[in-house]
Formats: C-alpha cells, structure tokens, sequence
C-alpha cells in the first residue's frame, strides 16, 4: 500500500483535472449567486483555474510561456 | 512526497472553492476564497514557480481579499443572502449541468490528448533548481521582453477602468452647479 502511494506521483493530467474541476465550481458560483461581489470572487476562482493549468503546462513543457505544440 | 502535498493542496483548494458557492454570508465566502488561493500557492511553490507564488499570496490574499472585505464592510452587504429560495425553478438545476458538463468536457479533453502533453517542449535553459533566480529571469525576460506590448496595452486597460471607475461613480451635487 505505501509502495503504491509512493508510486503515484502527480502527473501535469491530474493538475489540469484539478484546474478543470475548480474552473467548474467557478461556473456553478457564477451562474447560481445573486449577489454580484459573490460572483466577482467565482471569477477570481475561474482565473485562479486557468492560472493553474498555465503553470502546471509551464513545468511539463518546460517553457515559461507554456505554448503546447507551438515552441517545438 | 510530491503526493501527499498535491492531495492537500487540492482538498484546500476544492473546500475553498465550494465554500465560496455554498457559504451564504459574503465575509465566510470571501475567507474561503483565501483558503483556495492558499492552496493555489502551495500547488506553485511544488510546480516550482516560487515568485508566481510569492505574489499570488501578496497579491491575491494580501490585497484583492482585502479589497473584497473592505467593499464587503462599506456598502454594507454583509447580509446572509438567503440561499435556499431560488428566483427561477430552472437556473440551479441548469447552473449544476452546465458546470457538470465543463468539468466533464475539459476532463475528458485533457485525458484524451495525455500523450500531446507528456511530449517535452525545449525546456529550460536554467533549471530552476540550480539558479534560484532563474525563474524571475524568466518571467521578466517574456513579460519585458517578449510580450512587452502586451503589458503595455494591459496597463491601458487598467487605466481605462481606472478612469472609467471615477466616473461611474462621480455624483454631480447640483449646488455646486448652481453657485458656478
């Protein structure tokens, strides 16, 4: 069991699921709150998301700017 | 080890994200936005972004939260939004399935092109590792060098909402109108 946990290391998939996952909530806040600074802090989680997904492609590709399929 | 940090980092950042949705009391929502911008940082700090760390809690914890309490504490909308009873029978049913369905869609968009992101780009020169500087280099390397008209023009349009701000919010007092 420990080997197991120590095998599975987080790949840049589950840092773009997790973004994925956050991006959505961001979605359902926007779209479910009436009080506009409740929705103002669901689109800070929206950017928070995208935010994440650029560094998480940033580290896999080596590549500050993180352009898949555009630098190679 | 990489492991345990991302499980915790990312059950930070979902409690936080839900409790921004589900929490009705603005201030509650806005701490809980605190927490996921946290998580946020640790996930930087193990992605080994150190500065986009450094400023995501400075920047965000430190200053937009703030602003966000500070506008909650003066306009006086720190009222528990009533959060059982929905306007329209259709919208939260209609939010859930449209954030279920951004979820899935880009779930299933970054699972299946797994390969085309397991591909290694160029790489860094410098690893970040070796040079602790590196990583600003970088950063103001394409911010300044690069990409500089594009910080320009996002610094135009910080002043055109800057300007746009003091607008909307001028009051013309008509007694200073009249006494001109």
């Amino acid at each position: 069991m420990s080997a197991l946990i120590a095998a599975a290391t987080p790949t840049t998939t589950w840092y773009l699921v997790l973004a994925a996952v956050l991006f959505g909530i961001g979605t359902v806040g926007v779209l479910v709150r009436r009080n506009p600074l409740v929705m103002f802090m669901c689109i800070e989680l929206m950017l928070n998301a995208v935010n994440l997904s650029f560094v998480a492609l940033a580290k896999r590709l080596g590549d500050m700017v993180a352009r898949p399929r555009c630098s190679s | 080890m990489e492991l345990v940090v991302f499980v915790f980092a990312a059950a930070m950042i979902l409690v936080g994200g839900l409790g921004v949705v589900l929490r009705s009391h603005p201030v509650h929502a806005a701490l809980s936005l605190i927490l996921t911008l946290f998580g946020v940082a640790v996930i930087f700090v193990s992605q080994e972004a150190h500065f986009l760390a450094a400023v995501q809690v400075i920047v965000y914890a430190g200053a937009i939260v703030v602003l966000f309490l500070f506008v909650i504490m003066l306009l006086g909308v720190d009222r528990t939004e009533d959060i059982k009873t929905e306007p329209f029978k259709v919208q939260r049913p209609l939010a859930i399935i449209v954030g279920l369905g951004v979820i899935g869609l880009v779930t299933a968009a970054v699972i299946t092109s797994r390969d085309v992101v397991a591909t290694r780009g160029a790489g860094i020169a410098e690893p970040a590792m070796t040079d602790p500087d590196s990583n600003i280099r970088q950063l103001s390397r394409s911010v300044f060098g690069d990409y500089v008209v594009a910080f320009e023009v996002t610094s135009v349009l910080l002043v055109v909402a800057v300007v746009g701000t003091v607008l909307l919010t001028r009051k013309v007092k008509p007694a200073s109108k009249e006494s001109q």
